[in-house]
């Protein structure tokens, strides 16, 4: 597989083929990161959250830039990881590790509900701060992706929350829906409101699926039933164009992503029992999702929200080989090396196998894998000149951008023992925090959370009022 | 071999052992005393039942003890005594079965047992099912005997174990006792499904195949128009065994070359001034008469032998706008019947009638109207108050959610949800989850998709395979939408679940139950208005100077006549159906009273009014819903046409594009009989006419509008005299005034079967042609038997093969 990271001429190459030849891209993002500093050397408040899914198990985290950790050594200027973050706190009684750790990503609270977090996400609690009316306008408020399958609650792929706990803004997990959330506007009837608008379209899209299945190869039809239901279909797809139809807002927006070929939607979690895919189709949609997301900040478009790279507790029988860095880390084949099928057969499973006396040397190439697919992301914030800001700083290095997951174990055995030593990682904000240092603590997430939001001019702290804040003081730089 | 379309494995116990054959029902026995291993192609099989993600196991087996344990294996598919993807076994007193799921052990614990002393030492009917949600019963004798869920799927089942009867692969755990049958199947969990069997398979000769279906087919559509019993061009009758064997060399059997139609065909000398018959066409009548020239049948009627037999396909049928808002108030409880009108495009009749499957088409407005009518339904819902019918829990997680979308997706969708579906729907609740929804919305937008399913929009059926029964769920809505056009209650899926459909006797049960709801009257209604097409009445509009006093109300009370009429008939009186022709009574309003010219005290609204014995008024023909369909002149050719078509099931050719169709105009000693008769005597336009027009005749003194008048506005005297020719008769039954033609009509025995094939045709949705005619001749036998009302021919209907089986699949060109 062609491990090279996509240039920004490759990247429009990718998007689709409209794309080709649109002569915006180089005076687009100097004009629109540059565009939104006041002065030189004014940049503004970003605050992202990265999500990825199982976790490193805290024996398996290295105290430096290699093992696992080695994708991002290329980053390491840039950022500081915390080992040891203790979140314990966030364990709720009857709901497991994977769906408590992951609600307490960002939040360093318990779930409340299958459906919405204990409180606010830091990145959100930044942009209330410094946005109180609300962001200029044409922007996407707070902008939510991911790659991911598992979806039986929300928390375990949405990283974005409002103080009540619900979900600050409707995830979008195809590129193209990204894309259009982010340059277009979807046409609301008079009375309806977009968000409603865009669930009538993942209505619409579970039709479409379903008159696909009545009209594919595997379809229980006869042909003269099977050609009605393609009629039937073609009259769907009118009337999705005709009343969904996204108006395309951004003149400058890149062209039409490609229709996703993985499974979303229900389809992509069938009841728990995981899905097959290979890296390869892995990698291409998270990094046209990567892509899409970093140009959406490079062009001011959104400047808080959260990314996720696979679910908590997600469930996938991964395929292909990985390489990095000229050598073959391993040949995923999860469901042969596991000797098992369906939900047996995950990724997953090496978590729950996970033991420190072992190699653990699957777990270690998916951690390892996923280093690198969060890796891509930062550095395509990093790298290059469209990332380089007023004050000299790439977008990452001006962002605060949290690294993080769901658990320190993945064994459920104990609680205490899965959500302690969760992995961190932030970035350097501007200046606010350390960079280029691994650094071990027992502090907890809450408190390191709030002197990120301390750090960052806000006055509003996570967890109980009446708590005593413990400010991590070896974390400021 | 074995048919896996129908039965994934089927043995048969006719002698002493196990043999996997077509699945021809057996009641044979054989006794087993330990091993008998059988080979099936267990990929196919393994792959089919994963495919499924359900199965049901059926047996009938007698145990020589209740001691033996083990369980004692009476089938299994396993390795050895802890590997297996399922075992049936007996333990003791008890049923136990073993099945291996993704979340499950190996050894396919935990098993599922009926309760100790259960398992009687007497012939016993086993049948386990395990549907795609994980719910698994075991029934015994039809009864549930244990239940419990067995969740995750096949996906780790082995195909390299070993299929075997009476004891586990390597031994040690044999079953000692008698055995009828095995059989497993992939199918839906209908308990009794495993019993059904196939239709059986008609022998039939080839030439006498390629008789009934082809040659048939080309008389009627080339031959019959100048050669039948009543026209007989040239002496010759080609619609009856008795005329075309007799004729000196008309038909020489096994000497195409010699006879003279093919001789006449051949060289295209007929037919006679009409397009020549294709060179297919020729090859097939020559290989007939070559054949042998079989001929088995009295008489080819072109009503069931001129329609190619292609028509009669299995499509998958569009709900039409009834039965889609039926739908919709009887699954959720809401009425939407007034944006549904609004929204949804009426219906285009097709072989005269609207629910016509091959032309239920789609179009934008249906898509735009099921979007916009789904946030109308669960605008109208108790969105918390329905899902409770399904689940008590308000969660919004995989383990409340999936449980919850299966359940209402069977209610919803008519059937249980395949594993994908679930997932599907399972979907669009994250989705909302994820939006920030709460539960009632998360349940709302799944039901806005499932409304728009083409599960819910269409009437799809899992197809069992060439000839086999419908399955229990399927025929559940083949029966509520044939006697109710609506969705099956909560009575008859349980029937269904409970394997209840597969029999006379059952399905006559569930026909009297569901011939006693208001919506099966409701249903006959829609029938008589889509047969007489009275939804017409809305929009005539005949010339004001003509008829000053015609108005809207006028024409809907035509159209109340006959639907009250039809009622009083059919479900206050039970009358039979042929009654409707010649009823010596009507419901008038006191306008419509005086637009007929019959005097009555009415005062206002409908109200019954008899009429006397010979009266020129009583019976569908005399009621002005009918009579209007001969426009504002009372057209003969019209009138006539709706007769021959609507009441007596003739065939006509529609007439050659030169001919003028503008209707004549009565005038001074010209009345449409007149004008009527010049026709029926030419030489070009006789032969079609003299079969339709004067079936008109009697209805001359009613006048466009239906007022009856002795003498027309030219002062010509009007008769109602005639003569009636019945298709296939070679002579016309003369008749001197209205009301001895109605007796006539109501009296032959062609109308009564023509009610029952219109009946028929809009039962199941499509024209019938030669394939059917067994079948609907049958259903008409046992219908009038029953006394030929109208709940005798629908439950004639629903109990047929028509109803019950799919079609048979052959070929008629690849059988010869």
């Amino acid at each position: 597989m062609k491990n090279s990271p996509l240039s920004r001429r490759t990247l429009l190459r990718g998007l689709g083929g409209v794309a080709v030849g649109l002569p915006i891209m180089e005076e687009m993002i100097p004009t629109t990161v540059w565009g939104a500093a006041k002065n030189p050397g004014d940049v503004p408040v970003r605050a992202f959250n990265v999500f990825f899914g199982l976790g490193i198990p805290t024996p398996v985290q290295p105290d430096a830039f290699h093992g696992v950790l080695e994708p991002l050594s290329p980053l390491k200027d840039q950022l500081l990881v915390i080992r040891g973050v203790d979140q314990t706190r966030c364990d709720r009684s009857g709901s497991n590790a994977h769906f408590d750790g992951a609600s307490g990503a960002f939040t360093a609270s318990a779930p409340d509900g299958e459906a919405r977090s204990g409180g606010a996400s830091i990145d959100q609690l930044v942009r209330r701060s410094h946005y109180p009316k609300g962001l200029p306008a044409g922007m996407v408020p707070t902008l939510v992706g991911g790659t991911f399958f598992r979806r039986s609650r929300v928390g375990r792929y949405v990283h974005s929350y409002n103080p009540d706990g619900t979900v600050a803004s409707t995830i979008q997990e195809k590129p193209r829906d990204l894309f259009e959330r982010v340059f277009g506007n979807i046409r609301a009837g008079e009375g309806s409101d977009e968000r409603r608008e865009r669930l009538k379209r993942s209505v619409l899209d579970s039709v479409v699926d379903q008159y696909r299945f009545y009209t594919g190869p595997n379809s229980p039809l006869g042909h003269d039933s099977k050609e009605r239901f393609k009629d039937h279909l073609d009259r769907v797809r009118e009337y999705e164009q005709r009343a969904f139809a996204v108006e395309i807002a951004d003149p400058r927006a890149p062209g039409m992503p490609p229709r996703s070929n993985l499974k979303h939607g229900g389809a992509a979690d069938p009841g728990g029992e995981g899905i097959d895919i290979t890296l390869e189709e892995l990698r291409k949609e998270w990094r046209l999702m990567a892509d899409l997301y970093a140009l959406s900040i490079q062009m001011d478009r959104a400047r808080f929200g959260s990314i996720t790279f696979l679910a908590a507790g997600e469930r996938i029988r991964l395929q292909g080989d990985y390489h990095y860095d000229g050598r073959l880390i391993h040949s995923f084949d999860d469901s042969a090396q596991l000797g098992g099928s369906g939900a047996k057969g995950c990724s997953h499973e090496w978590w729950h196998k996970f033991n420190e006396k072992n190699k653990n040397e699957e777990l270690r190439a998916h951690a390892h894998m996923k280093m690198n697919e969060v890796a891509y992301f930062l550095n395509r914030l990093h790298e290059g000149d469209e990332n380089r800001e007023a004050n000299g700083k790439s977008v990452l290095e001006n962002s605060m951008i949290t690294i993080s997951t769901e658990s320190g174990d993945g064994r459920h055995s104990d609680v205490k023992r899965e959500l302690s030593g969760v992995f961190h990682a932030i970035t350097g904000a501007g200046g606010r925090f350390k960079t280029g240092q691994v650094i071990d603590t027992s502090a907890e997430g809450i408190d390191i959370y709030n002197t990120m939001l301390g750090a960052m001019q806000v006055g509003e702290r996570l967890g109980p009022k009446d708590r005593k804040h413990r400010r991590y003081d070896a974390m400021m730089a | 071999m074995l048919r896996l379309s129908f039965a994934l494995a089927l043995f048969i116990f006719s002698s002493s052992v196990a043999e996997g054959g077509d699945p021809l029902w057996s009641m044979g026995k054989a006794k087993i005393n330990g091993e008998k291993r059988v080979e099936i192609d267990r990929k196919k099989f393994t792959d089919q039942i994963k495919k499924s993600d359900t199965i049901t196991i059926d047996a009938w087996i007698l145990p020589e003890n209740l001691k033996q344990s083990g369980p004692a294996r009476i089938l299994t598919f396993s390795k050895n005594t802890s590997e297996r993807n399922f075992t049936l076994g007996q333990d003791g007193d008890k049923i136990e079965v073993r099945l291996r799921t993704s979340r499950g052990g190996p050894n396919g614990t935990p098993a599922l047992a009926t309760k100790t002393g259960s398992l009687k030492k007497e012939w016993t009917h086993i049948v386990f099912t395990r549907a795609p949600d994980g719910k698994s019963q075991i029934s015994l004798n039809g009864k549930l005997a244990a239940s419990k869920s067995l969740p995750g799927d096949f996906s780790n089942w082995n195909d390299d174990f070993t299929f075997q009867i009476g004891d586990e692969t390597g031994g040690k755990r044999p079953w000692k006792g008698e055995i009828r049958s095995l059989a497993v199947f992939a199918g839906p969990g209908a308990i009794s499904e495993a019993r059904s069997k196939p239709k059986p398979v008609k022998k039939v000769d080839p030439n006498v195949h390629l008789f009934e279906t082809q040659v048939t087919t080309i008389l009627s559509q080339h031959c019959l128009e100048c050669h039948d019993s009543s026209t007989a061009k040239g002496d010759l009758d080609l619609s009856k065994r008795s005329e075309a064997h007799t004729e000196d060399g008309v038909l020489i059997a096994g000497n195409a070359v010699d006879s003279l139609l093919w001789e006449s065909i051949e060289s295209d000398e007929m037919p006679h001034k009409r397009p020549a018959l294709s060179a297919e066409e020729k090859t097939k009548i020559k290989s007939w008469i070559d054949g042998g020239a079989d001929w088995t049948i009295d008489f080819i009627d072109p009503a069931i032998y001129g329609r190619p037999v292609e028509a009669a396909r299995q499509r998958v049928a569009r709900l039409t706008r009834d039965e889609y808002i039926a739908t919709v108030r009887d699954t959720f409880g809401v009425n939407i019947s007034a944006e549904a009108e609004e929204w949804l495009p009426a219906e285009i009749r097709a072989d005269g009638f609207s629910n016509t499957a091959y032309n239920l088409t789609v179009d934008l407005a249906h898509v735009e109207a099921y979007s916009r009518l789904a946030e109308v339904i669960v605008e109208q819902l108790d969105v918390a108050a329905f899902a409770k019918r399904f689940s008590k829990l308000r969660d919004l997680t995989d383990k409340t959610m999936i449980p919850l979308i299966g359940e209402m997706g069977k209610w919803v969708l008519r059937g249980p949800l395949k594993k994908p579906e679930t997932a599907l729907f399972r979907g669009i609740s994250t989705s909302v989850a994820s939006a920030g929804g709460d539960f009632d919305e998360a349940i709302g937008t799944v039901i806005e998709g499932m409304v728009q399913s083409p599960r819910f929009t269409y009437r799809i059926e899992e197809d069992e395979g060439e000839r086999a029964q419908v399955n229990g769920y399927d025929m559940a809505s083949r029966l509520s939408y044939i006697l109710w056009g609506s969705s099956p209650d909560k009575d008859l899926y349980q029937v269904a679940e409970r394997g209840g459909l597969y029999d006379d006797k059952s399905i006559s049960v569930q026909a009297d139950r569901m011939l006693k709801d208001d919506r099966a009257k409701q249903r006959s209604l829609e029938f008589v208005s889509d047969w007489l097409h009275l939804e017409r009445l809305e929009n005539m509009q005949p010339s004001t100077e003509k008829f000053p006093d015609w108005n809207a109300e006028l024409a809907a009370a035509m159209r109340e006549e006959t639907l009250i009429f039809f009622n009083e008939i059919v479900w206050k009186k039970k009358e039979p159906l042929a009654a409707l022709l010649n009823a010596n009574f009507s419901f008038l309003t006191p306008e419509l009273a005086e637009h007929y010219n019959v005097e009555t005290s009415l005062k206002n609204g409908m109200q019954r009014v008899n009429f006397s014995e010979g009266s020129s008024r009583g019976g569908l023909l005399t009621q002005g819903s009918i009579l209007t369909v001969g426009g504002d002149n009372a057209s003969m050719v019209t009138r006539g046409l709706f007769v021959l078509d609507d009441l007596l099931r003739g065939v006509i050719k529609a007439p050659p594009p030169c001919v003028d169709t503008t209707p004549v105009p009565s005038k001074p000693g010209s009345t449409q009989r007149a004008i009527a008769m010049e026709r029926v005597e030419s030489k070009s336009c006789g032969g079609c006419h003299s079969k339709f027009e004067p079936l008109a005749f009697g209805l001359e003194r009613f006048d466009g509008l239906g007022r009856y008048v002795e003498i027309d506005e030219f002062g010509n005297a009007l008769r109602e005299d005639g003569e009636v020719l019945f298709p296939g008769d070679a002579k016309a039954i003369p008749f001197s005034s209205i009301s001895e033609l109605m007796d006539l009509l109501a009296g032959s025995p062609r109308v009564k079967e023509t009610l029952t094939w219109k009946l028929t045709q809009w039962a199941v949705g499509r024209p019938l042609n030669a394939y059917d005619a067994d079948v609907v001749r049958a259903i008409h036998e046992s219908a009038t038997k029953a006394g030929g009302r109208y709940t005798d021919v629908m439950t004639a209907i629903v109990k047929s093969d028509l109803v019950r089986y799919f079609p048979d699949r052959l070929d008629p060109i690849s059988s010869n």
